[in-house]
Formats: C-alpha cells, sequence, structure tokens
C-alpha cells in the first residue's frame, strides 16, 4: 500500500510541476468554456438590443394615421420620402435597402368604414425579407399592429361585440421558476461535464501508461518489489484526481460563464435551487464516473503500445460517451427505468439530470454509485492482472 | 547459495506483425532451451552470444520481468516463480535500453525508486550521495532527465538501479552504445562491485568484454548454451587459447545461427 502512495505522489507531481500540462488540463478547458459561453452570450445580447436601437427603413403609402401610430409603439423606423414603383421598391427589399414596403389602397381607412355587404374591399400589398434579420423583426412588428387592427374592425361590424367570442378563455399559468432554471441547467450540464472528465483523462492517463511502454520505463517500475496492485491502484488514482481537478476547472468555467450566457433569456438559472443533499448527490456520482472513465481509460492504456495507439483506442469510447451526452441534452425527462442505471456512462448522465431537476429516485442514484464502482473495481482487478503479464507489458 | 538458473526454457508466441518483419511463418519460437548455470558472489558472469541467442530473454527470467515456461531460477535461495517479490528486493535490472523519464531530475528519480524500495530516508540520501559523487551525477542531480547527455543518462540510470544496494547485479549489454570514457567507467564500477561481493551476470555480443570483465562466461547460442565455464576453461577448448576462435567455431557448428 505504501508504494500505491509513492506512485500516486509521483504522478501528480509530474503533471502539476509541468506548466504545458497545467495549462492545458486545469486552466484551458475552464477558460475556453467561459470564453465560448461569454462570447455566445455577448453575441446574443448585442443582436437584441441592436434590433431595439435599429432605425428601420420602412416605405408606406397612404398609411392610415392610426396604424402610423401604433407602428411607431412598437417598431423604430424612419418613413422614406418620395414615390416609388412597386418594381423599383422589390429590388430595394430584396437588396436590404428597405426594411419594409406597404402599399395601402387610396383611402384605406374610408373604405373599411364605408363597408357594406358584397362592396369592393381594400387592397394592402407588403414586401419583406424574411432572409434579412430587420426586415424580418419590422414585418412581424408591423403584423402584430396589423391583427389588433383587424380585431377592432370585425368588432365594430358585429351587432352585438359579445358576439366576437364564440367562448370564454381564462388561462392560468403555474410556471415554476425553479424547474424552468433546473431544465436548462439538467440540459447542458451532464453532457459537458462527461465530456470534460474524458478530455481530463485522456490527456493524462495515456502518458502516464502507455507512456511508460513506450518509452521503455515501465520495467525499471517493474523489477522494484512494488505489487501490481499497487502500481495499479496508483496510477488509477493519481489519474483520477488529476482528472476530476480537471473537469472542476471545467465545471467553474460552466458555472461563471452561465451568467453571461443567459443574460437576456427569459429564466436565468441560479445555482441557489439546490439543496445541500442535491450538491451532494451530483458530487457522489462525479466522483464515481471520474473513477469509471479513468479506469477504461488506464485499461486501454495499459493494452496499448504506444500513447498514440491509446488515443486512437480511446476514441471511440469518448464518442460513445458524447453522443449518449448529446441525446440527453435533448432532453427527455430523465429516464426512471430500474434496468438503464446498470448500464455505465448512460446511467450516470440520465442520473445527474435527474437530480438537477429534481427527479430522482435513491434507489437508482444507488445502483448507479453501486454500478461505477463495481465496474471500476473490475476493471482496476484486470488492470493488476495486466501489468503482472509479460504478454501486455512486453508484446513486440 | 547464489544465483542459480536451472534448466530454464522459455517460448514466445509471435505476432503476425512480428512475422512480417522477420520473413518467417513460425508460430512460436523458443527463445531459450534447456538453460543452466551458476553465478557466484564475487564473481562476474559473462553470456557472450550473438544477437538473437536468447541474452535478453535469459536475463529477464532471472529478474522476474518474464515467467520461464519450465525450469526456474533461484536468487539467493528464492524462487523466482514462487517468490518473485523476494527476488525483487535483492536484484538490479540493468539494460542499456532502460530509459528514465525525460521529465524529473536524477534526483527526484532516486528518491522514487529509494521508496519504491522502502529505503529508509537516512540509508538513501548517504547512499544517494556517493554513487552520485562515483558518476559524477551530483553536479547534475537537479537536471532534467530530458537535458542530460547520453552517458550521463546511463550513469544515472545504473545508480537508481541500484538504490537498495542489491548483492545481485544483472547488466544486459553493458557497454552497449556508450561512448568509451562512459564504458570505462562502467567496467570498472562493475569490477568494484565484484570486489565488494556482489554476484554479477553480464551479457554481451562482444568479445573484448567478456576478456576484461568477466570471470566465467558461457557462449550461448539460439538459446542454448554451448559451453560455460572459467574464462580460461572456455578458451583452453581453441588450440591458440584464443577465446574469438573458441566463439566462432561455436557459431559456425550451430550454422551461423545470426538471425537478426
Ligand atoms: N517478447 C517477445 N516476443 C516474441 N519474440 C521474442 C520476444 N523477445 C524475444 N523474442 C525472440 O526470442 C529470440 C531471442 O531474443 P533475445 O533474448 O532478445 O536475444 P538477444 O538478447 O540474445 O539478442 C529472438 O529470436 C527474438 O526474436
Ligand atoms: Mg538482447
Amino acid at each position: 500500500m505504501r508504494n500505491m502512495w509513492v506512485i500516486f505522489k509521483k504522478e501528480l507531481f509530474r503533471v502539476l510541476t509541468d506548466k504545458r500540462l497545467v495549462l492545458t488540463v486545469f486552466i484551458l478547458p475552464g477558460l475556453s468554456i467561459f470564453l465560448i459561453y461569454s462570447i455566445m452570450g455577448e453575441v446574443i445580447g448585442r443582436q437584441m438590443t441592436e434590433d431595439e436601437i435599429y432605425t428601420h427603413t420602412v416605405y408606406a403609402k397612404n398609411m392610415p394615421e392610426s396604424i402610423k401610430h401604433s407602428l411607431e409603439e412598437r417598431l423604430t423606423f424612419e418613413l422614406m420620402e418620395g414615390e416609388y414603383d412597386k418594381d423599383t421598391l422589390e429590388e430595394m427589399v430584396r437588396e436590404e435597402e428597405v426594411e419594409l414596403a406597404l402599399f395601402f389602397e387610396e383611402d384605406f381607412e374610408d373604405k373599411i368604414e364605408a363597408y357594406q355587404a358584397g362592396s369592393p374591399i381594400p387592397e394592402l400589398i407588403v414586401y419583406y425579407n424574411q432572409g434579412h434579420q430587420h426586415s424580418s423583426t419590422a414585418y412581424n412588428q408591423f403584423m402584430g399592429v396589423m391583427n389588433a387592427y383587424h380585431e377592432s374592425i370585425i368588432r365594430d361590424r358585429l351587432a352585438d361585440p359579445d358576439d366576437y367570442h364564440p367562448y370564454l378563455m381564462t388561462s392560468e399559468n403555474f410556471l415554476d421558476e425553479r424547474t424552468v432554471a433546473a431544465r436548462g441547467i439538467a440540459m447542458l450540464m451532464p453532457m459537458l461535464v462527461i465530456i470534460f472528465l474524458f478530455v481530463g483523462a485522456m490527456s493524462i492517463g495515456p502518458d502516464a501508461i502507455a507512456g511508460e511502454k513506450e518509452r521503455g520505463t515501465i520495467a525499471s517500475l517493474l523489477v522494484t518489489p512494488t505489487k501490481r496492485r499497487d502500481i495499479a491502484l496508483g496510477k488509477v488514482s493519481s489519474i483520477a484526481v488529476l482528472s476530476f481537478l480537471s473537469a472542476i476547472s471545467s465545471f467553474a468555467g460552466i458555472l461563471l460563464s452561465l451568467p453571461r450566457l443567459m443574460q437576456f433569456g427569459e429564466e436565468m438559472p441560479d445555482m441557489g435551487i439546490y439543496r445541500i443533499v442535491d450538491f451532494v448527490a451530483v458530487f457522489a456520482v462525479l466522483l464515481t464516473t471520474v473513477i469509471f472513465i479513468v479506469s477504461l481509460i488506464s485499461i486501454i492504456s495499459t493494452y496499448s503500445k504506444t500513447i498514440k495507439e491509446a488515443n486512437a483506442m480511446i476514441m471511440p469510447f469518448y464518442f460513445i460517451a458524447m453522443i449518449i451526452g448529446i441525446l440527453n441534452s435533448f432532453g427527455a425527462e430523465p429516464n426512471q427505468s430500474l434496468w438503464v442505471h446498470f448500464f455505465p456512462i448512460y446511467a450516470p448522465i440520465n442520473a445527474l439530470s435527474g437530480i438537477l431537476m429534481f427527479e430522482y429516485s435513491v434507489i437508482n442514484l444507488v445502483i448507479t454509485l453501486l454500478m461505477n464502482l463495481v465496474y471500476s473495481g473490475l476493471m482496476v482487478y484486470a488492470l493488476n492482472k495486466m501489468f503482472d503479464s509479460e504478454k501486455v507489458m512486453f508484446t513486440r | 547459495m547464489d544465483l542459480e538458473v536451472r534448466n530454464l526454457r522459455k517460448t514466445f508466441n509471435l505476432s503476425r506483425k512480428q512475422r512480417r518483419i522477420e520473413h518467417t511463418d513460425e508460430k512460436r519460437r523458443v527463445a531459450v532451451r534447456g538453460l543452466s548455470f551458476e553465478a557466484k558472489r564475487g564473481e562476474i558472469y559473462g553470456l557472450l552470444g550473438p544477437n538473437g541467442a536468447g541474452k535478453t530473454t535469459t536475463l529477464r527470467c532471472i529478474s522476474t520481468l518474464i515467467k520461464p515456461d519450465e525450469g526456474d531460477v533461484f536468487v539467493d535461495g528464492k524462487s523466482v516463480l514462487k517468490d518473485s517479490m523476494g527476488v525483487r528486493k535483492n536484484i538490479a535490472f540493468l539494460t542499456n535500453e532502460l530509459k528514465l523519464d525525460d521529465f524529473f531530475t536524477p534526483n527526484y528519480l532516486y528518491d522514487y525508486f529509494s521508496r519504491l524500495h522502502g529505503v529508509d530516508e537516512k540509508t538513501a540520501e548517504k547512499r544517494k550521495k556517493e554513487l552520485f559523487k562515483r558518476f559524477g551525477v551530483d553536479k547534475f542531480a537537479e537536471v532534467k532527465v530530458a537535458d542530460l547527455s547520453s552517458g550521463m543518462k546511463q550513469k544515472t540510470s545504473i545508480a537508481i538501479s541500484l538504490v537498495h544496494d542489491p548483492d545481485f547485479i544483472i547488466f544486459d549489454e553493458p557497454t552497449n552504445g556508450l561512448d568509451v570514457l562512459t564504458a570505462k567507467t562502467v567496467v570498472d564500477y562493475l569490477l568494484e562491485l565484484k570486489e565488494s561481493g556482489k554476484a554479477i551476470i553480464v551479457s554481451t555480443h562482444i568479445l573484448s568484454v567478456v576478456e576484461k570483465l568477466c570471470d566465467k562466461v558461457g557462449i550461448i547460442i539460439d538459446g542454448e548454451l554451448k559451453v560455460s565455464g572459467t574464462l580460461q576453461e572456455v578458451k583452453a577448448k581453441d588450440a591458440k587459447q584464443d577465446l574469438e576462435n573458441v566463439f566462432f567455431s561455436l557459431v559456425e557448428e550451430s550454422g551461423g545461427a545470426d538471425r537478426a
């Protein structure tokens, strides 16, 4: 057992004193997530404010004053001077010089007021360009105005204004702010965390094990009176601690950038909605999952002859984890059936979403944690055998 | 009881890649076939043989890195099969291929292996001073292995392999790939170790190494020990007392067994 510590400390020393590794394993993941999310939030935010301050260019022929006033309340715009024909305006809307072109028939409002059954109805032609963001916004706002206008006219035409309502509807929204926020967090976090756990373990594991085989340093370790179990445990535990630190860096990046990402969204996720037990449960799932992933990567790294080979062989597992994570983030409810909690990788991701959405049963959580540990135990046992196998250690 | 190799036999399965590289159809290769010899304290035993003769395989079996299919090795009475941990405590395995992790300093690696061998700190510190001084590593103790010259790397790796002051020292091709000066340091040191009562086994394909270093010699060809005895006894096989003649006539007898 003492030698396990000796190996553990050496592996930690190896990584923690290497500036390049510290940068790539601990700083870069958190920093890059923080930057990406902050920039995303910034871009979304800028677009929203830009829509508000942007002055739209609108051409309007014969626009009734009442409609103009309503539109002014909803959209910042400037009316074009002068008269243009439809073809010219079509061209201008296509070229994005004009956002919205409105052709009201002459005396539009008078004609509507003078309406009798069977008399001709006035015409309105609208040009816009949905592919252009400002044009699309202008059109949507204009349609909002026209819908209200439409409604008021119909109501006026009815003999009894109450006829306008074929039914009476009241709706009440019992929205729980907590679940909305939780959903947002549960969608993103499990996937990101699993991916970063993998990335963290992948940047350390192959070098620590396959690297020793590739460099030929493993023989010096194997001729010392060190139990193979101590070698296996020393390697796995050190890689696990380092990967966990790396995952925490990514996690911090997510947490810090969340307010910036969500600043213009409807609901602002707030970690305060979770209780201590939730955090403990998340922590337990993460910890056992780290051990599982690291054991898996260690097995592959021990089997491989070179770092390159190890990385290539880890890739498929990484992709599987990523796909499970992405499917999970498309966010159906967490799967509650007992048997799915026996599947590695899927179960912890599912459990994480469950915990974050306040929808998990203790029994499922316990199975997830236990299975992570059971699988890891089996793999560490295999690892121990592998370190003792000359076929694995000295194959040509 | 010193070190006894008894009827050692080792067979490898050849991987497909290896079969392709060596242009051969054989699925299995007998690397060592029934080898027996003894090495005593205060003596250097030399395994002399051409490339591919089975020297490294034999030394790896003695050092517990691989397990023999048949036979056994007893180191101070302990079997490599039954008590590999006991053997490891009292043996050092050195090779010219033994690499050190580039990232660490000789100082760190020395302490690391001292701890793995369970040497107490005081003893380790004292021994480190001696060994580093002996090999001139002391001036480079805090330089990363990556920045050491290849001669200094080899000297460091010798020092580090001997942290536990073992009685049995196994050295595969001790002077291979070394510059003359480093090679001389190594040879001198091995002679010193012999004087202090260690049992040493070296392998080599270089005749002069045997002449300079060994008290006893075994000529291994194609996994078999053709002759074994004191240097004088082996030389006596030739009318002119010439080791080279003995060696080449044995190689010829077995059909020029150089495969590699
Ligand atoms: N791990 C291995 N797998 C397959 N064949 C091996 C292995 N190690 C050695 N051999 C084969 O066994 C024979 C003896 O090799 P070795 O002991 O390295 O010879 P030497 O050290 O005398 O040059 C060679 O033919 C070599 O190809
Ligand atoms: Mg060899």
